[in-house]
């Protein structure tokens, strides 16, 4: 049967170490997404998903189980990706991947004439639409879409109140169909 | 938006600081420099009723001593350094020599020696509180008794 | 959109489905029959499927075998012993709010040892507020040593030279207080 995450938490307490490498194998993909929503890029966004899970660790003993362990987890990777952001700020891109490249890389590799250009080109322009969003916004769009999390999740999360992430969602949205309005 | 705002790392340094700075403060009171001594001159007497109103800080005290009149004849302050010693004038022709030995538990142990020219009249080892006093009276003067009032504080 | 502009955040919310069981079936008759919200509803349906997809098909793009590896690299990564020294008293510190209580209470320890310095007696005079006389010589005089309680007074009194040794002195003065 299935442990539960906090079942692997108080393993990885005791010092299992494969019950840590249990969670970031139930984690890893999840974290990554939500960290590239808000960077970008691919290479800054695994390495603040390894950095998440690294403090993760170095955290864990303090960890009692009063949140679930995924808003603990997420609360980690959103902080990080904001100081990733802050950093990204100082140190513009220049040759690293952007997800307007990735995006743009993925349909040529699948060279399907039938590709929808339309999409390609509504997907670039969000993924540009979200960047220009203040971290906040960015990152409850970015929770909300990959895990449809509820605005109290959200709001442990993010450390504010379950109407803050409703009016920050509703600003998020607003903005992005605004952009969008043309391809939506 | 800081989520996990680091307190444990800014309640670390900033207990370091607050206990650096209680350790100054500290080792600051258990180090003054100076000790400032005061010595008010006043003569008691029962030739009249007067209270001079200089002497309203004192007057508890001095009433101790029964006496009608009281008068302040001299008032003088001089900082004197530990383990040193500072001379007052005393009316009568009389010295008082003054010398801090030592600060604890905010008491300060004072040295004093009360001369009448060269003629030593008393010598007494004392501890006051900070910025307390104690009476030191009795030798003779213009109709009256000279009475003492040597207080110190810590500088 | 004119009419029902104000009906949008609603419809997040019934799409994210953060709407109560009466306000989700009267929001979903509504939006059956309103072409206005049912384009909303269809936008808000886009936008979040399209992030969803460009994000997910990109993770599924990574290959994370090499992630736990490169996490498991770090985890057993020798520290600099300063980092290990703040990890373990981190470790030792009590709950982020219940932290703020140790520098609270070494502010308030500074605050009463300042006090102290600027109001000696500020505790109230105790038995600490005599003087308290260690030795007393008088170079064979008679002294006394007075203490009044009342005005934590300690009073030396040096009387004069023997008796019938200055006559004049006494009829104009009297030998000693009259304590």
């Amino acid at each position: 049967m299935e442990l539960t995450d906090w079942e692997l938490v108080q393993q990885c307490q005791a010092g299992e170490m494969s019950a840590f490498q249990e969670l970031v194998s139930r984690y890893q993909q999840k974290v990554y997404m939500v960290i590239l929503g808000m960077l970008r890029n691919r290479e800054d966004a695994l390495e603040v998903a390894q950095e998440t899970f690294f403090r993760a660790y170095r955290k864990i003993s303090g960890f009692q189980g009063g949140s679930s362990f995924y808003t603990w987890i997420y609360r980690i990777a959103v902080n990080l990706a904001i100081d990733a952001q802050r950093r990204q700020k100082r140190n513009p891109l220049d040759f690293r991947e952007t997800m307007d490249d990735l995006l743009e890389s993925q349909d040529e590799a699948a060279r399907d004439p039938f590709a929808d250009l339309h999409d390609k080109e509504l997907r670039e322009k969000l993924v540009s639409a979200i960047n220009d969003l203040t971290p906040e916004h960015k990152a409850v769009i970015v929770l909300r879409t990959i895990e449809g999390l509820s605005y109290k999740d959200i709001g442990e999360i993010l450390g504010c109140s379950e109407g803050t992430v409703m009016s920050r969602l509703h600003y998020a949205r607003k903005k992005l169909q605004d952009k969008l309005s043309a391809f939506l | 938006m800081k989520l996990l705002k680091k307190p444990p790392l800014r309640v670390l340094l900033f207990s370091l600081l607050a206990l650096l700075a209680v350790a100054v403060t500290v080792t600051a009171q258990k180090q003054p420099q100076n000790v400032q001594v005061r010595i008010g001159s006043i003569l008691a007497s029962n030739q009249s009723d007067e209270f001079d109103a200089r002497l309203k800080g004192l007057e508890k005290q001095l009433r101790v001593l029964k006496y009608r009149s009281y008068r302040l004849l001299k008032d003088e302050s001089q900082s004197v350094p530990w383990q040193g010693n500072r001379v007052f004038e005393i009316p009568g022709g009389r010295s008082l020599m003054v010398a801090p030995q030592e600060f604890q538990d905010n008491r300060i142990g004072l040295k004093v020696r009360l001369t009448d020219g060269p003629k030593p009249l008393l010598d007494t080892t004392v501890r006051i509180s900070n910025k307390g006093n104690f009476i030191l009276g009795g030798p003779p003067h213009e109709g009256g008794v000279l009475v003492l009032s040597i207080s110190a504080v810590t500088q | 959109m004119n009419g029902c502009e104000d009906k949008i955040p609603s419809i997040e919310r019934w799409l994210d489905g953060e709407l109560s069981g009466a306000e989700n079936d009267s929001l979903r008759s509504h939006v059956a029959v309103c072409a206005e919200c049912s384009e909303a509803q269809r936008r808000l349906e886009k936008l979040q499927s399209t992030l969803k997809a460009a994000l997910l098909s990109e993770a599924q793009r990574v290959d994370f075998a090499p992630f736990w590896r490169a996490v498991q690299l770090r985890v057993n990564e020798k520290r600099p012993w300063y980092q290990e020294a703040l990890d373990s008293m981190r470790r030792a510190l009590p709950a982020p709010r219940v932290a703020w209580v140790v520098p609270a209470v070494i502010v308030l320890l500074l605050a009463v040892v300042s006090l102290e310095s600027y109001l000696p007696g500020w505790r109230g005079a105790g038995r600490n507020a005599f003087a308290t006389v260690e030795s007393i010589d008088a170079y064979g005089r008679n002294v006394a040593l007075l203490r009044e309680y009342d005005t934590k007074t300690t009073v030396i009194w040096l009387y004069q030279d023997q008796e019938g040794e200055n006559e004049a002195a006494e009829e104009t003065a009297p030998s000693g207080p009259a304590f």
